[in-house]
């Protein structure tokens, strides 16, 4: 792991969830790894901010929770996207879009 | 912008137990440190290691847990749950502490909460007036012959009423005495008689029935009367009171009226009865006479009218009615009336014994505070031990900040209401208090705004007794927890803040000593002070005569009916065993409600300056011996002086010093209608303060009472046995001259003195026993402070002990380390006291504020006590054996 990893922004970390989950149901811990593998190991995400992230999201009622069996049968809590959060998650994308095309414009010209 | 649909979810999350939701948090992250500890053995860790991996890459189980729960909604209120039990907890572990603490803050607080019970009572609450602020007293003062008020008479009251741009109404109001007749005793009713709108002024509704009306005051209308709130309720507050008669004097009357409860001013009266009741005032010679002043007069401002306003209009007035009457206002007068708020007049003088009571307890509080700052400043070291554990725990320093103010909240909190049980508990005895210096001391209640004061005061006390220590530092906390001793630089910083404390108490103490040795050292002086009589073995009594039996056809006194019904009292008492003395007289010494004062003219000098001015008293001859005031030259008054003798008065001393100085006054001349008749003095007696033991004696002329008598009078009756034993027998004798005769203040001279000296007694047993509490509480901190040095310095002590220093050297130095605290709150108390000392010179007598003697015996007091409160350690550390010192700590 020779790579820089970028620390995640503040508030970055609940649309990289919420992308992550549009893909269907997952665990805490699948959802860390999903975001890693698909940022090519740049993006690390710290799991000690993960879970209290989860929490509340959850309050909000983008996403919602209930308990399942996983892969090798241990009860897992799997996390999926609600339709307010899938709404949320259009919202963001877009302010996000709004946002990294901004900055690039500015850091072509200047 | 969260919906309500959200806010509804999260409160059903709220509602979820909270033991479900640690478990499903427990179950979450367990299988989260499976899968991430599995993916680290794929990648090659040993299985211990991996295991480690995951924990440290999720930031520890428990943090992780707490930074989760942080999340959750309804999280401050679960905190503040937590805080409590956890603070509860705590204080039942050491209950000791707990009990200081919350005595120290009760006592602070119930001195608070019983004070400012006063000052809201008395100085902050509006006047139970509507709109009172626009209420106002008319006075005429006289600087010439420094008379505060020379009254109003009938027509002056009725011009400014009438004349007046300013004011919505101007009512007059005078005091006079009536007789209850009928049903047992006659009874002496003290009526205000005012103008039939008087009330409709004030804005006051009455309680039962109504208020006067315009016809009530109409020639030949029925006698009406309307009863205080005091005096329906000492009748039996029966609510059908209205229409009932009573007979006084010469005429029923029927009450139509029972007020509310308002101050009793200007005087304590029973009943009040329109203008037209009075005869006295209605005489045609009265009623027509510029110069027949007998009235108070109140104004309601007029809206949207201010002091000043008001003032240049009444100044208008009087500058026309100068014009119009030149000879209505003494020649050199000012002519002009003065205003003053209502409210001023009510408080004015309980407003500075007031202000200093509450500076006093607040310091006091204060001081209190800084204890209670002091002792958890030294649990907190006892229990570093345990913060050291929780903030382990992932309790963030906040968190810990916030349990200890939890905790000193909760004892705070205990200490408020010990404080307002103090405060209730002493209620009644603070409002007698109040009473002797305002009419509004009746309004003193523990109502919202002194519940909320106290909680307030309680919390905010919480707050700084739990915020003065601070916190332990993090450098602090982890060596704590390995065991060392925990000799560090913050806890060097904290015993100077302890220090510094303690000094501040020191000083604090120091100027609340010097302020009650102040109030201590006046009262003495007031106490010794030679009021000109001689208070034993003489019994006094109020007497009133039913005026109606004893005037003329012209409302005029009937001396000679009168003088025969002191004829008669005089055989009855002379009857009675061990009677020395009967002296009657128009007041009784010490009186300050008894204004008389008037100028005079000196036969062959000249009076075109300022006119001599003096009090005049109407006494009669056996006065003087009753009262033992001494003859000093002359005679006193006789069977000559009457009505158509020979026209004698007698003079004090002082009067006789002043205007003649080397020469005998006896036999010169005076007089007080500016020479139309001259009277001859006949005698010079002592000094007698009729006014209050704080004022100087002033110049008095007496006046012989058989030519001047009153429809009321004083009694001094002087006896060679206890004066209390014959009260009945002359009562009884009074009513034998005269039936309808209302005795009422039946005390002894003793009494009357004692009772002038009680408020300033008050003040200073209050503010003795505020700085005691102080001083005691200040003491035990200066004694913590040294015992806990001293038990930090075991160690040193005992190698000093081992390399041959004695218990005398090692009690000095432990008292060394004590005098510097008390040296340094010397210092700055005295710079305190001096700055404030100016602040209670108006309740002084007899003494300076900076008074050296005062400022020296508070000094001695307070390092006597500050030596008393190191004794104890200062003798533990000579106790220390020098082996097990060396063993405490290696």
């Amino acid at each position: 792991m020779a790579r820089a990893n970028i620390d995640l922004l503040q508030g970055t970390l609940d649309v990289l969830v919420l992308r992550t989950l549009a893909g269907g149901p997952m665990h805490g811990w699948g959802i860390a790894q999903r975001i890693q593998q698909v940022s090519e190991d740049v993006l690390r995400v710290n799991q000690g901010s993960l879970y209290p992230a989860l929490h509340r999201l959850e309050d909000e009622g983008w996403i919602a929770a209930e308990w399942g069996a996983s892969e090798n049968n241990r009860k897992a809590k799997y996390y999926r996207l609600t339709r307010r959060g899938q709404r949320q998650l259009e919202a963001e994308t877009e302010n996000w879009q709004r946002l990294a095309a901004a900055v690039a414009r500015i850091l072509q010209t200047a | 912008m969260r919906s309500l649909a959200g806010r509804m979810r999260r409160m059903a999350r709220a509602l979820l137990p909270r033991r479900r939701r640690e478990q499903e948090m427990d179950d979450e992250l367990r299988h989260h440190l499976e899968l991430e500890t599995e993916a680290n053995v794929r990648h090659g860790l040993p299985p211990e290691q991996a295991r480690r991996a995951a924990l440290l890459r999720l930031g520890g189980l428990e943090p992780s847990k707490e930074a989760c729960r942080q999340s959750w909604p309804g999280r401050l209120w679960e905190d503040l749950g937590q805080d409590v039990r956890y603070g509860l907890r705590g204080l039942r572990r050491s209950p000791g502490f707990t009990a200081a603490v919350a005595l120290t803050l009760g006592l602070g607080i119930g001195a608070n909460t019983a004070v400012f019970s006063l000052v809201n009572g008395v100085l902050l609450k509006p006047l139970p007036y509507a709109r009172g602020d626009q209420l106002v007293v008319l006075r005429q003062p006289d600087a010439h012959a420094g008379a505060a008020d020379l009254g109003f008479s009938v027509p002056e009251v009725r011009d400014y009423r009438e004349l007046s741009r300013a004011f919505d109404s101007v009512v007059e109001y005078h005091s006079m005495d009536f007789t209850l007749l009928g049903g047992g005793d006659a009874r002496r009713v003290r009526t205000g008689v005012v103008s039939w709108n008087f009330f409709d002024v004030l804005e006051v509704k009455a309680l039962l029935g109504r208020s006067f009306r315009a016809d009530d005051e109409q020639p030949g209308a029925d006698a009406v009367l309307v009863l205080s709130n005091d005096y329906w309720r000492a009748l039996g507050g029966d609510p059908g009171i209205v229409g009932r008669r009573f007979e006084m004097n010469d005429r029923v009357h029927t009450v139509v009226g029972v007020l509310h409860a308002i101050p009793q001013y200007p005087d304590d009266n029973d009943v009040f009865m329109p203008a037209t009741a009075c005869p006295f005032r209605n005489r045609p010679d009265v009623l027509g006479n510029r110069r027949g002043r007998m009235l108070n007069a109140f104004a309601r401002i007029a809206p949207g009218i201010t002091l000043a306003q008001a003032q240049a209009d009444l100044d208008g007035i009087s500058a026309r009615l100068r014009r119009a009457y030149p000879d209505a206002l003494p020649r050199d007068s000012e002519a002009r009336v003065a205003l003053s708020p209502l409210k001023e007049d009510l408080v004015r003088q309980a407003r500075p014994t007031f202000l200093v009571l509450l500076a006093t307890v607040a310091l006091v509080l204060l001081i209190a505070c800084a204890n209670v700052a002091n002792l958890t400043l030294a649990r907190l070291v006892e229990r570093s031990r345990e913060l050291a554990v929780r903030s382990a725990l992932g309790a963030g320093r906040v968190r810990l900040l916030r349990q200890l103010l939890t905790e000193s909240t909760i004892v705070a909190l205990a200490g408020g209401a010990l404080g307002l049980l103090l405060a209730y508990v002493t209620g009644d005895l603070l409002t007698a208090f109040a009473a002797r210096l305002t009419p509004r001391a009746s309004e003193v209640t523990i109502d919202g705004r002194v519940l909320l004061f106290t909680l307030g005061v309680s919390v905010l006390t919480g707050v700084l007794a739990g915020t003065l220590p601070g916190l332990p530092g993090r450098e602090k906390i982890a060596p704590t927890l390995l065991g060392d001793s925990g000799r560090t630089t913050s806890d060097r910083r904290r015993q100077r803040m302890r220090s510094s404390l303690v000094a501040w108490q020191l000083a604090l103490s120091f100027v609340l000593l010097i302020g009650a040795a102040l109030m201590l050292r006046s009262f003495e002086n007031l106490r010794r002070v030679d009021a000109g009589f001689r208070a034993d073995q003489v019994l006094t009594a109020r007497l009133n005569l039913n005026f109606s039996s004893y005037s003329n056809a012209e409302h005029r006194i009937d001396v000679e009916r009168v003088n025969a019904f002191y004829r008669a009292l005089d055989d009855q008492l002379r009857g009675l065993p061990g009677v020395v003395a009967i002296g009657a007289a128009w007041t009784f010494p010490l009186n300050s409600a008894f204004q008389n004062d008037g100028t005079f003219a000196i036969e062959g000098r000249d009076a075109s300056g300022a006119p001599p001015k003096a009090t005049f008293v109407g006494v009669s001859p056996a006065y003087f011996e009753a009262l033992g005031v001494p003859l000093v030259r002359g005679r006193v008054f006789d069977e000559r002086d009457r009505a158509g003798g020979p026209g004698a008065v007698i003079v004090n001393q002082r009067l006789a010093r002043r205007y003649w100085p080397d020469d005998d006054p006896v036999g010169r001349r005076i007089s007080t209608d500016r020479g139309r008749t001259w009277r001859t003095i006949a005698g010079v007696v002592g000094d007698v303060r009729q006014s209050s033991l704080d004022r100087e004696p002033q110049d008095a002329v007496y006046l012989p009472f058989r030519e001047f008598p009153g429809y009321g009078s004083i009694l001094f009756v002087r006896t060679l046995g206890a004066p209390g034993r014959i009260a009945e027998q002359v009562r009884a004798a009074a009513r034998t001259a005269d039936a309808q005769t209302a005795v009422t203040e039946l005390r002894t001279l003793a009494d009357i003195r004692s009772e002038a000296l009680s408020s300033p007694r008050l003040t200073s047993v209050l503010l003795g026993l505020f700085a005691t509490v102080a001083l005691v509480i200040t003491a035990a901190g200066l004694g913590g402070l040294i015992a806990y040095s001293v038990s930090r310095r075991t160690h040193e002590i005992g190698i000093r002990m081992a390399l041959g220093a004695d218990r005398s050297r090692i009690t000095a130095m432990v008292l060394r380390e004590g005098m510097t605290s008390v040296a340094i709150g010397l210092v700055m108390g005295l710079a305190g006291a001096l700055a404030l000392s100016r602040l209670v010179s108006g309740l002084l007598f007899g003494v300076g504020p900076n008074d050296p003697i005062c400022f020296t015996a508070s000094a001695v007091v307070l390092v006597l006590a500050a030596v008393a409160g190191c004794v104890v350690p200062a003798r533990r550390a000579t106790t220390v054996s020098p082996m097990s010192a060396l063993r405490a700590e290696v």
